[in-house]
């Protein structure tokens, strides 16, 4: 059967295609194939040629060639977004090396959230499994450390307790304030003391600079700990937590009052005027932080 | 005057590097465009950033992940977060592109193009009426820049744009750039995109750069509007008058200022095409008058 087209000009009626829905598998497939459309036809044993029978080809680009563009944009797209999140790994392990890497974590963990933002939620735990971190397993905890800080980047808004807020309290109702987190704060634990590698490859890098871990520092060694990570305001921090803290934050995450983190810190004190004062001194230190919500602010909910 | 699609005038994508200038600033630009999902998010930065902008200029939410030619079903996680946004941001409109970019529950985040056939288009035109119930309201669609033509279609691409928004009664956003980029791709004549489309569908013009591959032009955003794409733009301002418009610019963002006089030379051109029309028009009445008389 004839058809009568050229090129978006003038189209006839042709006979029927396949369906719409053929159509996008086969070309979801070519396109989010890792090493383009030829070998994805190859693996399939189809010829290139084959695939003009869809796509139409011209003098300039043949049909494999257009739907590589797709599929370049596809890969070199994520690539992109997920170099910038997590530019200190590409640091460390170097350009090629985090290509090849996220070649494998696209084909392990295909994107299926409408925003590209989700993109790399998957990275850190597959980070962990890749034998990229069998000699250098911090790896995994350092791409969690900053995938945990973007998610809280634009988690949810709270208005924080204030210091100006307990002084106001009659002092007889202290023992009785509600404390809890605000809700963009998590803790991380960590098998390795990450936080001057972290620090270190915070500074911007020269050009072309691939950081080898001695140029930035030692191989963080082996030591366990625990992050707290939040949002005040619009700025996200981190810091390692005390060990008391360790123990208070799930109380506060719950909700608590002030009261039980005295408790808690009479467990640890040798009498309780001591335990007084570092119930105070966290107090303080939350409050400084901008880590507890006020009292207006919803009870969050748990983020994971 | 539509005050379902009121005249916007002139604006630009917002964009990351420009956030803090445009709230601490507010330059003299008529309205802004978003990138939805950038905003469809609890809190932070992103939402604090909107809402300063809204406080004083009208707002587009413009997204990318709507899918609307896919053959997986509609996203209600996405569609609820966007009524959503919409209901707290009251945007003057809602639009996004007559595309695919999802399969088997899986994203590309890209633009794929859709065979213009019978079958796609009976389903484009069924999802977009959907999506407007669930926002209530009109939305309008817009042409993406291609890199292939399916062997099988049975419409120009402008004839399956126009009967989208015929049969689905949506509004059409006229990418200029990407009329300019798939006319040279495929040998398509610009002018008859432009001709085929109607007048009173159009709702919004984008304007913005992209890049030559030598075998292929590629949609970048990456660059300043080309001569090319100005005169097609003078001439899209002929057919459709002046309709609200903005610069996009995505990659290697220049500063605010640059964008921003981007903005001014649309509006000029604008300026200058509506005003030799009228003089044209002037001119013609008062020929006929004289004969008349």
């Amino acid at each position: 059967m004839s058809r009568e087209r050229m090129s978006g000009e003038t189209v006839g009626r042709s006979a029927a295609g396949p369906p719409l829905a053929e159509v996008q598998a086969h070309l979801y497939d070519l396109i989010t194939a890792p090493e383009g459309a030829a070998k994805r036809l190859a693996e399939l044993r189809r010829a290139p040629h084959d695939l003009e029978a869809l796509v139409r080809s011209s003098g300039r680009l043949s049909a494999v060639e257009r739907v590589d563009v797709y599929a370049n944009m596809y890969f070199f797209r994520i690539l992109e977004v997920l170099g910038d999140e997590f530019a200190k790994i590409v640091r460390l392990i170097g350009a090629e090396v985090f290509h090849n890497l996220i070649t494998d974590y696209l084909l392990a963990h295909r994107p299926a959230h409408p925003s590209l933002r989700e993109v790399g939620a998957r990275l850190p735990a597959y980070l962990a499994t890749h034998p990229l971190t069998e000699d250098r397993p911090w790896l995994s905890e350092l791409a969690r450390l900053d995938r945990l800080r973007f998610d809280l980047f634009d988690g949810p808004d709270a208005e924080a307790l204030t210091l100006e807020a307990v002084r106001a309290m009659p002092p007889e109702s202290l023992p009785e304030l509600a404390l809890r987190t605000v809700p963009c704060l998590a803790t991380l634990a960590t098998e390795f003391a990450i936080a001057p590698l972290w620090r270190a490859l915070e500074t911007p890098a020269a050009s072309g600079h691939r950081a080898e871990v001695g140029g930035e520092g030692e191989p963080p060694p082996r030591s366990s700990g625990t992050f707290l990570v939040w949002r005040k305001d619009l700025t996200v921090f981190h810091r390692v937590l005390d060990a008391d803290e360790i123990v208070c934050l799930p109380l506060l995450q719950a909700g608590t009052t002030f009261a039980a983190i005295c408790d808690r810190a009479l467990a640890d004190a040798a009498d309780s005027g001591v335990a007084a004062r570092r119930a105070f001194e966290l107090l303080a230190r939350w409050i400084d932080d901008g880590a507890l919500a006020s009292a207006k602010t919803a009870r969050p909910a748990s983020r994971r | 005057m539509s005050t379902e699609f009121p005249a916007l005038g002139h604006g630009i994508g917002l964009r990351p590097p420009h956030y803090a200038e445009v709230i601490e600033d507010h330059p003299p630009v008529d309205w802004f465009e978003v990138i939805t999902e950038n905003f469809m998010v609890a809190g932070g930065n992103p939402r604090h950033v909107l809402r300063k902008v809204r406080e004083r200029y009208p707002v587009v939410l413009h997204g990318v992940s709507l899918s609307i030619g896919s053959v997986d079903p509609l996203d209600e996680k996405y569609l609820t977060g966007l009524v959503a946004l919409a209901d707290e941001i009251e945007p003057a409109w809602i639009s996004d592109h007559l595309c695919w970019s999802s399969f088997g529950g899986h994203t590309g985040h890209d633009l794929w193009p859709l065979p213009f056939t019978e079958e796609a288009l009976g389903h484009v035109v069924r999802r977009v009426q959907t999506v407007q119930e669930r926002l209530r309201r009109r939305i309008i669609i817009e042409n993406v820049s291609s890199y292939l033509e399916f062997g099988h279609s049975t419409l120009p691409e402008w004839e399956f744009l126009s009967e989208v928004a015929r049969r689905a009664d949506c509004g059409l956003l006229l990418d200029v750039n990407n009329v300019f980029v798939s006319a040279h791709n495929h040998g398509f004549e610009a002018a008859r995109f432009l001709a085929g489309i109607p007048v009173e569908r159009v709702k919004q013009i984008h304007l913005a750069g992209h890049r030559d591959e030598g075998t292929h032009l590629l949609d970048t955003h990456d660059h300043a509007v080309c001569d090319g794409v100005w005169d097609l733009y003078r001439a899209a301002v002929r057919r459709f008058g002046a309709v609200a418009t903005i610069i996009e610019r995505d990659d290697d963002i220049p500063p605010l200022s640059e964008v921003l006089a981007e903005s001014r030379q649309a509006a000029a051109i604008e300026g200058e095409v509506l005003t030799a029309l009228a003089s044209s028009a002037e001119a013609r009445s008062n020929v006929a008058g004289t004969h008349v008389g």
